[in-house]
């Protein structure tokens, strides 16, 4: 393998990403996930493969190089686990074999009233040529075969993701309603574009916290205010003071885990802990691709990513430096008690219903990749 | 092919034409380490379980940085071949990495840098670092500011990377720092002046032109300066014209700024964000050590981006062990805040570990406590011993009861106790004759530099009565103070300026013990400085005395120099005026004459001053055509005094004074000077200087020229 000169090239490409993960200069979860899906687009139109079984395992390799690099980037598992999963429908489908029921599952046992999209796509297939797996006078054919219908199978993850923004705002006007007062945290993408969304119908108010020692709620408030939303930027400490008057909290989320809890810039667990004293409904907004199959059951520590403590203490303050351990922690974990809602491109969610939308989009061999 | 990646590539592609190289000089050039170091470059010292090499190429990774030179003198095959088994060789890392071995004789980074030149390694702007830097900060950023900065001008030739950190940072050494004054504006550095633990510094001095050309500047005692410099190609041919260049700050950026003939300059990057140090004696060990777990070199942290690829796994409290999960730790033994366990250690019960390092296959027996320590990997410590605040090289063996006081360096493979004592700050290494004959036939093609230094150390051994334990097979260094009085003062390396590099020690006593406190800083009056030109930080208020005053005074062979220089200026002046040169081609003939004849700049200036002078033809009569020719001579001429390499306008004023007392042009002196102010060679605030300044009164000149 390591001779052929295509997939040197392979592992070239997901070098380099391992080590820009590494190094963290891809962050953010679209990013990664974006950044993962090209390298496994390439990595599947470079493969040689004469049955599923190869494809699968130079798939899940390529993944665990990828995120044994970077765990804390969970959308690159989620990614990987996608394309998986798309793959290994769409292989369904074109061997004409009904989707095996291996073994009984709590996933299957839940959907077995609804349709299966699988049956919708499956006459599409009646016109290809047959698939034949380890044909031993020409190799290649199965992968001649099949290869188009996975690289549409990624582009359509790809344009999922292309779309994730827009298809989450469809939302926003079920969600905000006139003269309501907002309270948001951070920078997200999503949030924002949700908000923004919710503004050509609506209007509302919106109060953002600064987020210390990120400020990315500075950033947010001038990009909401630019977009005429009445926005008010508030320091961190006055949310708990603000929240009587506050109709909703809308947050972002970094990743979003089976159990229904998540992991969010850090401030999010105050502002939630805060919701919860008032009862305000807490709602968080992000893209399916964070959904990640990880049970945070005994809150690991480590689980959390902690940058360096320069944004807190100055590397300037050099008495202080030696006296004084400074954590800087990018995410809290939220509990799923206090989130009411989240909102993804595929529609509202309860925290406790998470874990079905993951069995429907991963399959369970993939969990450990 | 995916646009994203295409792009990439396309970016890497652009670079090409300029491809970013590194050098790095893998070698201390001092024996800090020592006797960590006798068997072992100091680039391969792990710091948090990673080579330091491995930490520096990390550093470059980040910068994107394309191809590495290793410049390695001391072991260089085990530099080689870590080299060729790390993650950097292998296809994918993006990096070419070249060991160059320079010879023996290299014994600064000066002589490397001269290596470099004659090898011609290097094709355009390059990143020098030294071998023991750990760092995140973005240095492509500074190639690229540098890039720029050469755009405009040519003579910017080195950019260095200064961090702010405060005079008092740990990180900071206070050995080996420096002054810096920059310009506010370009954060061009104008002077550089190293400033050691001992003997300490009370006063900065600054050149007076400094002051005088720029309006806005900086005296900064904050900066931690990083070793890493942006260098052009220039760099290495400078150190091969400049054979007596050693140190890369010392010398070579002090001798660009304080010299006049060489018309370069060094900038400054002030680096606001990210993390960069060397490694540069114990101390500095230590809190690098120390920076790293606490997650200032963030995202180069144990349990994210190990540069030795080690998976760690973040606990609260920073506290990383390893994710393995083949730490063995018993359930009451207490690690505290800030420490590092390695793969395969083993720790027993009652174990205390206050912030320290534990590298990999390590045993610690039951009771034990280690504070403050690093402790290379495969190492075993016996039951309840102490150490505190030390570094313990690999494969030693620490038997039962051993108590280890502060400062102390063990070297590899050494073997102590029981029931031993270390005094604070003993340096143990292992006897010779324990090691194995092949390796110690590898140690003698080393070289004998090494050899004879631990030959010398054995030899001493009889004079020490240190007890080491029953079946000990160590040899005890000798403390630094030995050889103080051999030492020349001004050297870094200084026994006692040593001592603030050294692990554990405050050195208080010598901090607090300073001959010339600082409060009396302002009424500045010893004259340790007096052969500079230069001003004294207090004493801004006198700084009006030209240069005129502080030549020292010539002795007969450097008169007949003088008449010789003097009559080669006049000449090729003459040639100058009679072939109509252009003013830049004189002034470079000038630069030429007065590097060949080693004069101060004054000189030049009167030759030029005069030349000019006696060029202005008399005119019978005066008025208007006197006027007009002293005004043609002076538009033709005038600007080359003030390229012959530095601008003093009232020193050109006393010259003109000088030569005009003298001459039968004495006249003439008013309307000249009108003619210089009309040319704008001469401000009319220098006229005013001058006009305060004593030798304006001096020379006894008519009182109506002096009103002019």
């Amino acid at each position: 393998m390591a001779s052929d000169p295509q997939s040197a090239a392979n592992q070239r490409i997901v070098e380099d990403l391992v080590s820009r993960l590494r190094r963290r200069q891809v962050v953010g979860s679209r990013a990664t996930a974006l950044e993962t899906l090209l390298v496994l687009r390439q990595v599947v139109s470079k493969a040689r493969f004469s049955n599923i079984d190869q494809l699968i395992s130079i798939i899940r390799s390529v993944g665990r190089r990828l995120v044994d690099a970077q765990p804390k980037e969970h959308s690159v598992g989620n990614t990987v686990r996608k394309v998986l999963h798309h793959i290994r429908e769409e292989y369904n489908t074109a061997s004409e074999r009904p989707a095996v029921e291996t073994s009984f599952s709590i996933a299957r046992f839940v959907l077995q009233g609804q349709p299966r999209r699988q049956q919708t796509a499956a006459p599409k297939s009646e016109a290809r040529a047959p698939l034949k797996e380890n044909d031993p006078d020409d190799p290649d054919s199965f992968a001649r075969v099949l290869k188009p219908v996975l690289m549409e199978a990624i582009q359509d993850v790809f344009d999922e993701l292309e779309t994730v923004y827009d298809n989450i705002s469809k939302y926003a006007k079920d969600h905000i309603h006139s003269d309501e007062i907002i309270l948001s945290l951070g920078m997200s993408k999503t949030v924002e574009s949700f908000l923004k969304a919710a503004a050509h119908n609506r209007n509302y108010t919106v109060i953002v916290a600064e987020t210390a020692p990120s400020y990315g709620g500075r950033e947010m408030a001038k990009s909401l205010s630019s977009a005429g939303i009445s926005t008010c930027l508030v320091p961190d400490s006055s949310i708990y003071a603000l929240m009587s008057r506050v109709n909703k909290v809308i947050l972002g989320a970094h990743a979003i885990l089976a159990n229904g809890g998540m992991f969010a810039t850090s401030g999010s667990l105050l502002a939630a802990t805060a919701a919860r004293e008032y009862s305000t409904p807490v709602v968080v907004c992000a893209g399916q691709f964070k959904l990640t199959p990880l049970w945070n059951l005994y809150h690991e520590y480590g689980a959390l990513d902690f940058g360096d403590p320069s944004a807190v203490l100055g590397f300037d303050e050099g008495d202080l430096v030696d006296k004084v351990d400074v954590v800087n922690p990018y995410y809290d974990y939220v509990r799923p008690e206090l989130l009411d809602v989240f909102i993804t491109n595929y529609g509202d969610h309860p925290p406790s219903s998470i874990y079905r939308l993951l069995k429907e989009s991963y399959d369970d061999e993939d969990n450990e990749l | 092919m995916a646009p994203k990646i295409g792009t990439g590539k396309e970016k890497l592609i652009g670079d090409e034409d300029e491809l970013l190289q590194a050098v790095i000089l893998a070698d201390s050039f001092n024996k800090r380490f020592r006797p960590l170091t006798t068997r072992k470059p100091r680039c391969l010292l792990p710091i948090c379980n990673a080579p330091l090499l491995d930490w520096t190429f990390e550093s470059l990774a980040l910068a994107g940085v394309q191809e590495i030179f290793v410049v390695c003198r001391s072991h260089p095959e085990q530099i080689k071949a870590k080299i060729s088994e790390s993650r950097w060789s292998k296809p994918g890392s993006g990096i070419k990495i070249v060991p160059i071995l320079t010879a023996k004789e290299t014994f600064s980074p000066g002589d490397a840098m001269r290596d470099i030149y004659t090898r011609g390694l290097v094709t355009g702007d390059f990143v020098l670092v030294m071998g023991d830097l750990v760092s995140n900060i973005r240095i492509d950023e500074v190639v690229r500011v540098h890039k720029e900065r050469r755009k405009t001008n040519k003579d910017a030739i080195m950019t260095m990377v200064v961090k702010e950190s405060g005079a008092k940072h740990r990180t900071r050494s206070r050995a080996d720092s420096a002054i810096f004054v920059l310009d506010s504006g370009t954060s061009e550095c104008l002077h550089y002046q190293p400033v050691m633990g001992y003997p300490p510094a009370s006063v900065a001095a600054i050149p007076r032109e400094i002051l005088a050309t720029h309006p806005d500047i900086e005296i900064r005692n904050d900066f931690m300066d990083c070793s890493i410099d942006i260098c052009s190609v220039e760099v290495p041919s400078l150190f091969q014209d400049n054979f007596d260049y050693l140190d890369i700050r010392r010398d070579f950026v002090h001798g660009v700024l304080t010299s006049d003939l060489l018309m370069k300059n060094i900038y400054c990057y002030v680096a606001k964000e990210g993390y960069a140090a060397r490694v540069q004696d114990t101390k500095s060990y230590e809190s690098i050590s120390k920076d790293i777990l606490s997650r200032w070199t963030f995202p180069l942290v144990p349990d994210n981006n190990h540069p030795a690829g080690h998976l760690y796994e973040h606990r609260r409290g920073n506290k990383y062990i390893d994710k393995e999960g083949t730490v063995n730790l018993a359930r009451t033994s207490r690690i505290g805040n800030k420490s590092l366990i390695g793969s395969s250690t083993e720790i027993s019960d009652n174990v205390e570990i206050v912030s320290s390092v534990i590298g990999r296959d390590c045993f610690i027996g039951a009771g034990t406590i280690i504070d403050n320590s690093y402790i290379f990997s495969g190492t075993s410590i016996g039951s309840d011993c102490v150490i505190r605040r030390s570094i313990i090289g690999s494969d030693v063996n620490i038997k039962d009861n051993t108590m280890i006081e502060k400062g102390s360096l063990v070297g590899d493979g050494v073997v102590i106790g029981p029931d031993t004592h270390l005094e604070a700050f003993s340096r143990l290494s292992r006897k010779r004759s324990s090691v194995p004959p092949r390796e110690a036939g590898e140690d003698d093609s080393e070289g004998e530099y090494a050899d004879s230094e631990e030959e010398e150390v054995e030899a001493a051994q009889d004079s020490i009565t240190v007890h080491l334990g029953s079946d000990s097979n160590a040899i005890v260094w000798p403390s630094g103070e030995m050889d103080a009085d051999e030492d020349d003062e001004d050297d870094v390396e200084n026994a006692k300026n040593q001592r603030f590099m050294r692990l554990g020690d405050s050195a208080s006593d010598l901090a607090f013990s300073d001959p010339g406190s600082e409060s009396d800083e302002g009424e500045y009056s010893s004259d340790e400085d007096s052969e500079f030109d230069r001003v004294r930080l207090g004493n801004l208020a006198n700084s009006s005395t030209t240069s005129i005053s502080l030549d020292v005074p010539v002795d007969a062979a450097d008169a007949t120099a003088e008449s010789e220089f003097q009559n080669e200026v006049r000449l090729s002046l003459d040639r100058a005026f009679v072939e109509e040169h252009s003013v830049d081609n004189a002034a470079v003939e000038l630069k030429t004459l007065r590097m060949a004849s080693n004069v101060p700049l004054s000189r030049v200036r009167e030759a030029v001053v005069s030349a000019i002078v006696e060029r202005i033809k008399i005119i019978e009569g005066g008025g208007i055509p006197q006027r007009q020719e002293i005004a043609h001579i002076i538009s033709r001429w005038g600007p080359l005094i003030n390229r012959i390499g530095g601008v003093d306008a009232v020193e050109t004023i006393s010259a003109l004074q000088t030569h005009c007392a003298s001459s039968d042009r004495l006249l003439l002196f008013g309307q000249i000077l009108a003619a210089l102010y009309q040319e704008d060679i001469v401000e009319e605030q220098d006229i005013r200087k001058w006009h305060r300044s004593t030798e304006s009164q001096g020379s006894g000149l008519p009182a109506g020229a002096e009103r002019t």
